[in-house]
């Protein structure tokens, strides 16, 4: 396996547009270490995918950044080391993420997940007009707003997930697997959501095994394999190399 | 000849390790101790052998058991039922029915039946028990606890409730619970490293992984079950065989948790554990138990403190649950640290 | 017909206390996975609060009840900070021998700096008064305290539905780690629940001693016992299946002393518990429970 290029790619970005810097992240679960010191940057504005195959380590990369899994290395949010802050604290520092698996409340209403998703936030009409928002983006939510979220599709589940994460109005979005499990209309639906979000100016951290739908929305991307980043470049290049589709499919 | 695997062997190399302490604790006491330390240290055995029997339960299907001292109870009346003489229950139990009162047998006979009934009565709850999710199987234990101790303190015509069931025979002496404590260790360690053994341990850390490996879950618990059942009912026995009368208020709650707190301290998973969390706790709490009744220490009168062996005792726990879950032990058995240690 | 009535209001009032205790248990295990044997011990504490208030000279039944409630609240808040925060991620048995530990500390902490006896409390008398009303004999405690469950059900339930921390303390019955990314403070969510448990057995501590008029270190240990076995048959860590399971179990006992022979009067706690067995071995994970999944994510 050739080693990954630089840590620090220069010529993409100079160091005041960074959002998130990941350096030497090593991710453990229990004693076991999934990801073995991967470095990665998010720019402002820009959206950066994850792709790899399954067990590569990416749900662990955003579990560490998220706080969930325990890490070492070093991950700087907006010129800020958070690699020592609370789950809490990171969310409140504007971190919002659609986790794999969605993990909506089923046991609470739709409105009530929404709700829950801008807990943080303190303006009322502001979390009013929020909510209102995503409603007229997504009828279906709408109308079963007071429907348990647990009766809704997976599609409908998903779209509820990345809601309930913006409603904390976050700098940044993580996305874990959006895609994952869904019919390929509703798959399509779920990037226009993320292309438009990402017009609007949304930094997205973008992670996904639906790698062709991903690069043709990503930046730029990292491809990683057994815990390591094998691979990274814009969209194009990683589009174009060999090594994407030896690493997703397993044919070298 | 039964062939023993690799891993029962060195059980039973562990099981001859904690034989040798459990020989040299008894003989010691026979030889040095007062009349008062032998009652003690014999009913520290009689709380080990209740403690390998909730070790074979708890520490391998890791389903936590609160009727143990329950069943204790059932095979120490039934044993004292049977070998009590006639004349002595004549006058104890009057209105005994089923002519309860109108025979008496051997100890060996009545041991044995106390035990039979206890497993028949283990094996047919059991069955129901070893179904359910861990919390509701804890509680239908809880409710046997509830059940057996209010049908002793119902039932005084055949139990006598919380008065002394008196006139037992005294059978046992400190040598005979030290090798039934041995025995009760070799089966433990047999049972934990049979394949029976492994594969329930191996559903407790998975049980959807191991039903799917093919592993018979319930059936293996089961038979953990009474087996555990079985050791119990002969604690109960030593414990009749010995003290000469019994009653039901040591068979309840206070007894449930004393021997849990053994267990955890040491650490349920393991033999060693239940053995080394049964005498540090025995002894620990004598010392205790000591300094409740205002001794004077280097000179200083100290007061009389009610309950201070309770606040030790529940401070064990909390504490073993707080910074060691596992107990002191661990996963390790007693050779292994011999093993590392010599190597 | 107006002995059924009877019975059936006694039924009512000996639910609502298992409920009001069964609800104090299942919003802690609903959120921790922990069966909180230590409740019987915060009600304790409301009554050895009741003490001190005696041994003070203050008879204002007000302040009485208040502080008994508060002192419990504090109390389950302090459980949770020493005791089970250590024990938090483990799993269900290590909270629940954790909880027996901090039971059999406390119970012999009032045995040893209090007394291993009784003590009479005196100053809640005064809400037990006999009425009839229509040929039916009731009790005035029976009726403050179904009235209070009623009460305090109506407002958990706004509590659980209106507020975002009420939100968070459900959502967490389900998914904790995901209640925590959306930034609320893991911390506030235990303190909360834990704080809902202590007033739920402040409230039901107020009843027991108007009744009992004495406390003694194992004042909690029996109701407990009962909430316990209550929340199991309503289906552990479900709210409306602990008040459920509070509600059936004061019928079950009602129609135990009732229908059991006096013959077999001191056998009413073994049938109890044997219904109970029942129940589970017939619906393992309790009536209501809520779904449980096995084995690993998708």
């Amino acid at each position: 396996m050739t080693p990954a290029r630089p840590l620090i790619d220069e010529g993409r970005a100079s160091q005041a547009d960074r959002m998130l810097t990941i350096q030497d992240l090593h991710v453990f679960h229990g004693p076991i270490e999934a990801v073995h010191g991967i470095s990665l940057n998010v720019e402002r504005g820009k959206c950066i995918s994850l792709l790899g195959p399954n067990g590569a380590g990416k749900t662990s990369t955003i579990s560490a950044i998220t706080g969930i899994a325990r890490a070492t290395g070093s991950i700087r949010f907006e010129d800020r080391e958070i690699s020592a802050d609370s789950v809490e604290a990171r969310i409140a520092s504007g971190i919002a993420v659609s986790p794999e698996g969605r993990r909506i409340f089923s046991n609470l209403t739709i409105l009530e997940n929404l709700t829950l998703g801008a807990a943080l936030q303190r303006d009322q009409a502001e979390k009013g007009r929020d909510i209102d928002h995503w409603f007229s983006l997504f009828p279906i939510l709408a109308e079963r707003r007071d429907q348990a979220a647990g009766t809704l599709s997976g599609g409908e589940q998903q779209m509820l997930a990345i809601a309930r994460a913006l409603m904390a109005r976050p700098k940044i979005l993580l996305l874990d697997e959006p895609s994952l499990g869904l019919a390929p209309k509703i798959v399509r639906q779920i990037f226009d959501l993320i292309g438009t979000l990402k017009d609007k100016g949304m930094t997205i951290l973008l992670v996904e095994q639906n790698a062709t739908q991903a690069l043709k929305l990503a930046d730029y991307a990292y491809l990683m394999s057994s815990g390591r980043i094998v691979a990274h470049g814009t969209a194009d290049e990683l589009g174009k190399s060999d090594k994407l589709m030896a690493e997703l499919t397993g044919v070298a | 000849m039964i062939r023993l695997s690799q891993s029962q062997r060195s059980g039973l190399v562990g099981a001859a390790l904690l034989a040798a302490v459990l020989v040299v604790i008894g003989v010691a006491t026979l030889y040095f101790g007062s009349r008062y330390q032998i009652r003690l240290v014999y009913s520290a055995y009689v709380n080990l052998i209740v403690v390998l029997g909730l070790q074979v339960f708890m520490g391998n299907a890791r389903i936590t058991n609160l009727s143990h001292s329950a069943f204790m109870g059932i095979g120490a009346y039934a044993a004292a039922l049977c070998v009590t003489p006639e004349n002595i229950k004549k006058i104890s139990l009057p209105a005994a029915p089923w002519g309860l009162a109108d025979f008496s047998l051997d100890p060996v006979l009545s041991a044995a039946i106390a035990i039979v009934i206890t497993a028949v009565l283990a094996f047919l709850l059991g069955l129901f028990i070893v179904r359910l999710t861990s919390i509701g199987a804890t509680i239908v234990t809880l409710a046997v606890l509830v059940i057996v101790h209010a049908v002793f303190l119902y039932r005084t015509d055949i139990f006598k409730g919380n008065q002394a069931f008196f006139g037992i025979p005294q059978v046992f002496d400190l040598g005979w619970v030290v090798g039934i404590a041995i025995l009760a260790v070799v089966v433990c360690r047999l049972f934990r490293e049979s394949r029976w053994g492994i594969q329930l341990r191996a559903s407790a850390d998975d049980e959807v992984g191991a039903a799917a490996m093919g592993v018979q879950i319930y059936k293996l618990r089961l038979i953990a079950w009474v087996l555990g059942a079985v050791i119990l009912a002969v604690a109960g026995i030593c414990y009749a065989y010995f003290l000469g009368t019994i009653s039901a208020r040591p068979f309840y709650f206070n007894h449930v948790f004393l021997t849990l707190a053994m267990l955890i301290l040491g650490g349920m998973r393991t033999v060693t554990g239940a053995v080394l969390g049964t005498f540090l706790i025995s002894f620990g709490l004598e010392g205790v138990r000591y300094l409740e009744t205002g001794p004077v220490l280097l000179g200083i009168d100290l007061p009389e403190a009610l309950g201070l062996s309770g606040i030790a005792l529940g401070a064990v726990i909390v504490l073993t649950m707080a910074l060691r879950p596992t107990g002191i032990m661990g996963n390790r058995e007693i050779e292994t640290l011999f093993v590392r240690k010599t190597f | 017909m107006e002995y059924v009535i009877q019975q059936g209001l006694n039924a009512l009032s000996f639910g609502a206390e298992y409920a009001l205790l069964a609800l104090g248990l299942a919003i802690v295990f609903s959120i921790m996975g922990l069966v909180n044997f230590a409740h019987g011990e915060i009600i304790a504490v409301g009554g050895y609060t009741m003490v001190a208030f005696a041994a003070l000279a203050i008879g204002n039944p007000v302040i009485v009840m208040a502080g008994a409630v508060i002192a419990a609240m504090l109390a389950s808040l302090t459980l949770e900070r020493v005791a089970f925060r250590p024990v938090r991620k483990a799993d269900p048995t290590t909270g629940l021998l954790t909880a027996f530990g901090v039971s059999i500390v406390l119970q012999n902490v009032f045995l040893m700096f209090v007394s291993p006896r009784p003590i009479a409390v005196t100053s809640l008398y005064f809400l037990d008064w006999p009425i009839e009303i229509a040929g039916i004999r009731l009790a005035s405690l029976q009726v403050f305290e179904t009235l209070t469950t009623i009460v305090v059900i109506v407002a958990l339930m706004l509590f659980l539905r209106r507020t975002v921390l009420g939100l968070a303390v459900r959502a967490a019955s389900l998914d904790f780690e995901m209640v925590r990314l959306t930034g609320i403070k893991a911390n506030r969510v235990f303190a909360m629940a834990f704080l809902i448990s202590g007033l739920l057995a402040g409230l039901a501590c107020i009843f027991i001693m108007a009744r009992r008029g004495s406390v003694d270190p194992h004042l909690g240990f029996d109701p407990v016992l009962k909430a316990f076995v209550a929340c199991v048959v309503g289906g552990f860590g479900s709210l409306p299946g602990a008040v459920l399971g509070g509600f059936l179990l004061g019928a079950v006992e009602v129609a135990m002393l009732v229908m059991l022979p006096q013959s077999l009067g001191g056998m009413t706690d073994a049938f109890v518990f044997m219904i109970v067995a029942l129940i589970l071995i017939w619906r393992p994970d309790g009536i209501l429970s809520p779904a449980i999944e096995k084995g690993d994510k998708l």
